[in-house]
């Protein structure tokens, strides 16, 4: 079928040679753009942000140059620094269209789904998840979520997989909470629907709409779900396999105002409520139903008369739930941009518009109408110019508030791994003296209650003086200091070869200089090299994404 | 307080570039810190205690006496019963068969395995009437180090966190939350990995990462080029987070420069008569030396009171560790000058139950128990509150966490009601409602 503009060609001698060609190629160009029949929702991104700047009357960042967008854009999809090699190409490509086409490139790159999956791994697990020893291990659900981000699976989808909690793996996130109903309804409130609501668990919120009957009436949804043990995980991982049922009975019981409590009130049972919608409408159950008795180490309860897990898992993955999308959007645009849009991205009880209404309205229109397609959303927001800006500025909060600069975030723990790993230059680097443990205990919470990033001791301790982070830099068969230890090459290129390995960039003129004065300090090397590198890893530069 | 002549201020050993009370004169560190705080209290957006005249030298000195302050805490881990200690019920059913002695205090006796604690009464401030809420190990240890029920799943800070935070020292050599033994679960919560404890044992034995694996020589070569790279970035890039991470590798090598001061190898022998020669006698006498360098709290844990079955071989045991290690440590910090700017807590996360079980036990017990402080801000010889004839409960004047953390902070001149945000949520340092005991402060 012919796109109409083709019956408007003019004719002539060539007119049908013409029109063939060019009706293809608009097809073709069509076919590629097929959901983008208006401007690419980045240009809309860009154009809130800058009326911002021009009413609060800022002087934004310049573009950051391509050494500062390629580490920052390789940290942010596939959770490591880029290698030297990747590096140097990158810098010495004339192509005009090189970032899109590394975006492109790295969004395809299997570490894509397992640094998002990592994330939200973290989000949805924190680091002291509740119930530790049950989920502590759960490599089966990173890998289910992984996989959900490799078949880039709609964020609805794998919700709704996560929620049912029926495929192999998938389990965990409700096992953290079992005998929790209460946990679990804020967990699935902040996390999903970018709401706290764990205040009303002790009282009516004082300025917003919530009262604890919408609290319990969300734990009501939770109440009947139990965590069945399976047995041992395969190959001998520590651990337990669990399946996830429902019960046909029970009910949250609902007392009043904590602070009136007397011991001894049970309560009154409170029926299931959609958070700022109605209550479920729920058939009764039919008449003498006894729920059966769950027995010491039975594997699975028969399928409810009624679910009131599915119908939750409806409701809050429809598009036209109020929250769903919008939390969504505004988690994924903090995870890039540093600040949610609405900040922090779970107070949207406080504040449903945010710092850029429009963006935010705009993202979660598009975002439902690409059928919640993740891959699209980190591609436009990576693709901004708001993104693309330069980390450099006077303003000195890590997350600025009207995003005139790049946000400057911590490495995670396991991105501190990986680019410790990329650094040093020996990919096959495994065990050899260094333990993820330390890794998470010492990089795993590196901030304050604010989100603010605060230096701890026990981390630089470990930074000086541990073999784990040694065990990186120090000269190795292959890897970069025995690279730079072997090669003929003056000291200054070596030096940039260093810089360009483990920052990045290329150093500074006094760098090279300061650096090859240190190098050459004497005529024991190894040594010499081996703490510039590990001078290298221990700057600002390289403990942050800026 | 600032007397040349008093041992604190003894000769600086040059070589460990240590610079905390015990080598510089008080008074310089304070009103630095004076400006530093009055600064913070504005940009971190919390109310912190109210110092009052930061700028007006006249009041300098009470301002040094007053930022000087600090806390040990003594904590008795699994819980140590009251009855057996400081409320006996002689007599009584509940009695059990220790016999009680005199103290200093007219009227007032306590276990006959306390001699030591005995004569040291008049220091004291005796809370009989604590009435908690978390009956269990996990939640109360959590509970009696935060003042916040566990199951809230808030990051709660503990006391230790709370303390360095507000009266510890922006540019110590030492961390200012320092614990050895079994002791807190909740760490630095929502303050930050800045104020997070810092564990050791009670020998003075560091946790690992402590030793630098190169000869001094190569890591202040390497530390100077670090330092010249983070200057140059930083004059281009004058972020807040960038800052922290160079303060705190900062702080880290001042750490480990120092670090000599937690071996107690050479001056232990001569203070093991007065402490007891004892693992958690150690422990107390390395807390006054902490505190005497200025790090603003320390706990020391002593295992374990938890005495389900035998109760009493086990107190007997645990008190003759404790008294000679607790009296030692208030002599010792009195001789020293130290005592009145030292808040020290005793307390565990129970106390034990009145009636005895049939392995002669005592369990978990929350309706009425003991918990003792002693020193800066608290006045000596007061018994507070009571519990009736058999132990059963409170009789008169129940302190709750939040109560007891109220005196604690409000002894230490940090404000109970300080207020820190989680997201947008407001957290107080004490729960609503809690009131410090007026009677135990000085």
């Amino acid at each position: 079928m012919h796109p109409p503009p083709c019956r408007e060609f003019p004719v002539g001698p060539f007119a049908g040679i013409a029109s063939i060609f060019l009706c293809c190629a608009l097809a073709a160009c069509l076919a590629i753009t097929a959901q983008a029949a208006e401007a690419p929702v980045r240009q809309a991104i860009d154009a809130e942000v800058r009326a911002v700047w021009a009413k609060e009357k800022i002087t934004p960042a310049p573009k950051a140059d391509d050494a500062t967008f390629l580490r920052r854009v390789h940290l942010d999809l596939v959770g490591t620094i880029p290698t030297y090699e990747e590096a140097r190409q990158f810098l010495e490509d004339a192509d005009a269209g090189k970032r899109d086409k590394l975006i492109q490139r790295l969004l395809d790159d299997p570490r894509y789904a397992q640094q998002q999956a990592a994330v939200w791994d973290l989000t949805l697990f924190g680091r002291n998840p509740p119930n530790t020893e049950a989920v502590r291990y759960r490599e089966p659900f990173k890998r289910w979520l992984t996989d959900k981000f490799a078949r880039n699976e709609p964020y609805d989808g794998w919700v709704r997989d996560l929620l049912l909690a029926e495929q192999d793996g998938s389990e965990s996130f409700y096992v953290q909470f079992n005998n929790k109903p209460e946990e679990l309804a804020e967990a699935f409130s902040r996390i999903f629907l970018g709401t706290q609501i764990q205040c009303a668990r002790c009282h009516d919120h004082p300025s917003a709409d919530l009262s604890q009957k919408d609290f319990y009436g969300m734990a009501g949804f939770f109440v009947r779900l139990v965590a069945l043990e399976q047995g041992p995980l395969e190959g001998g991982k520590p651990g337990k396999k669990y399946k996830i049922g429902e019960k046909s009975s029970g009910d949250v019981l609902f007392a009043g105002n904590a602070k009136e409590l007397k011991p001894g009130m049970k309560g009154e049972p409170v029926k299931p409520k959609f958070l700022g919608g109605a209550p479920l409408d729920e058939p009764a159950l039919p008449a003498g139903f006894k729920e059966p008795e769950i027995k010491t180490g039975v594997k699975s309860l028969p399928k409810p008369e009624f679910s009131r897990k599915e119908k939750l898992v409806e409701w809050a993955t429809s598009p036209a739930n109020p929250y769903f999308a919008k939390a969504a959007v505004n988690r994924v645009w903090a995870q890039f941009m540093g600040r949610g849009i609405v900040h922090p991205v779970d107070s949207f009880l406080d504040d449903t518009k945010g710092a850029l209404p429009g963006v935010l309205d705009e993202l979660t229109r598009q975002f439902i109408e690409h059928k919640f397609d993740m891959k699209w959303l980190i591609g436009e927001l990576v693709r901004s110019e708001t993104y693309q800006l330069a980390g450099r500025g006077a303003v000195k909060e890590a997350l600025p508030k009207h995003f005139e600069r790049a946000r400057i975030r911590p490495l995670s723990a396991e991105e501190i791994m990986a680019a410790l790993k990329t650094a040093g230059g020996d990919a096959e680097q495994k065990s050899d003296g260094v333990t993820e443990t330390y890794f998470v205990r010492y990089f795993g919470e590196p901030v304050n209650g604010q989100g603010e990033f605060q230096g701890g001791l026990s981390e630089h301790l470990f930074l000086n003086n541990s073999d784990n982070v040694r065990a990186f830099l120090r000269r190795k068969k292959g890897n970069l200091a025995d690279t730079i230890i072997t090669s003929s090459e003056p000291w200054e290129q070596r030096v940039d070869r260093m810089f360009l390995s483990v920052l990045t960039r290329r150093p500074s003129e006094s760098e090279r200089a300061r650096f090859t004065a240190h190098l050459t300090s004497d005529p024991k090397t190894d040594a010499l090299v081996e703490e510039a590198i590990w001078v290298l890893v221990n700057t600002s530069e390289f403990r942050f994404n800026h | 307080m600032n007397d040349p002549s008093s041992p604190r201020h003894g000769p600086a050993p040059a070589a460990q570039g240590l610079c905390g009370p015990p080598f510089c004169p008080r008074h310089e560190h304070i009103s630095r810190r004076a400006l530093l705080k009055g600064g913070l209290a504005t940009a971190a957006g919390a109310v912190v205690a109210n110092w009052g005249g930061l700028f007006n030298s006249q009041s300098i000195a009470a301002e040094a006496k007053q930022r000087a302050k600090r806390c040990i805490l003594l904590w008795m881990n699994g819980g140590a019963s009251q009855i057996d200690t400081f409320d006996m019920k002689p007599g009584r059913p509940t009695a059990g068969p220790f016999r009680e002695i005199k103290t200093a205090l007219p009227g007032y006796r306590i276990c006959e395995y306390l001699p030591k604690m005995a004569q040291q009464v008049g220091k004291l401030g005796i809370i009989r009437s604590m009435r908690t809420q978390s009956p269990d190990h996990p939640d109360g240890i959590y509970h009696m180090h935060t003042c916040y029920k566990q199951s809230e799943r808030m990051p709660h800070p503990e006391l230790g966190a709370m303390v360095a935070k507000y009266l510890g020292q922006e540019d110590a050599d030492l961390p200012s939350f320092v614990r050895m033994g079994p002791v807190g679960n909740a760490g630095a919560g929502y303050l930050g990995p800045r104020y997070a404890p810092f564990s050791i044992d009670r020998g003075g034995k560091l946790p690992p990462f402590t030793s630098p694996y190169l000869p001094a020589a190569n890591e202040e070569r390497r530390n100077e080029l670090l330092r010249s790279m983070e200057a140059e970035f930083q004059r281009e890039n004058p972020a807040d987070p960038y800052e922290s991470h160079r303060v705190a590798k900062e702080s880290a090598w001042r750490f480990l420069r120092a670090r000599s001061l937690f071996d107690t190898s050479k001056d232990w022998p001569a203070h093991q008569d007065l402490y007891g020669a004892s693992d958690f006698g150690r422990g107390c006498f390395l807390a006054r030396k902490l505190v005497e360098a200025g790090v603003a709290f320390v706990e020391v844990g002593q295992d374990n009171y938890d005495s389900h079955a035998d109760n009493f071989v086990c107190h007997k045991a645990n008190m003759q560790v404790l008294d000679p290690a607790w009296s030692g440590l208030l002599i010792d910090l009195e001789r020293t000058g130290l005592l009145q700017d030292t808040l020290v807590v005793w307390m565990g996360e129970v106390g034990r139950t009145p009636v005895i079980n049939n392995r002669a036990g005592r369990d978990h017990f929350i309706h009425g128990w003991t918990v003792v402080l002693a020193g800066a801000g608290i006045q000596g010889g007061v018994i507070y509150g009571s519990t009736d004839a058999d132990g059963r409960d409170v009789a008169e004047n129940p302190v709750s966490e939040g109560d007891l953390f109220a005196t604690i902070y409000t002894a230490l001149g940090v404000d109970p009601r300080t207020k820190h945000y989680v997201g947008k949520r407001p957290i107080w340092a004490t729960p609503e409602g809690s009131k410090p005991v007026k009677d135990l402060l000085a």
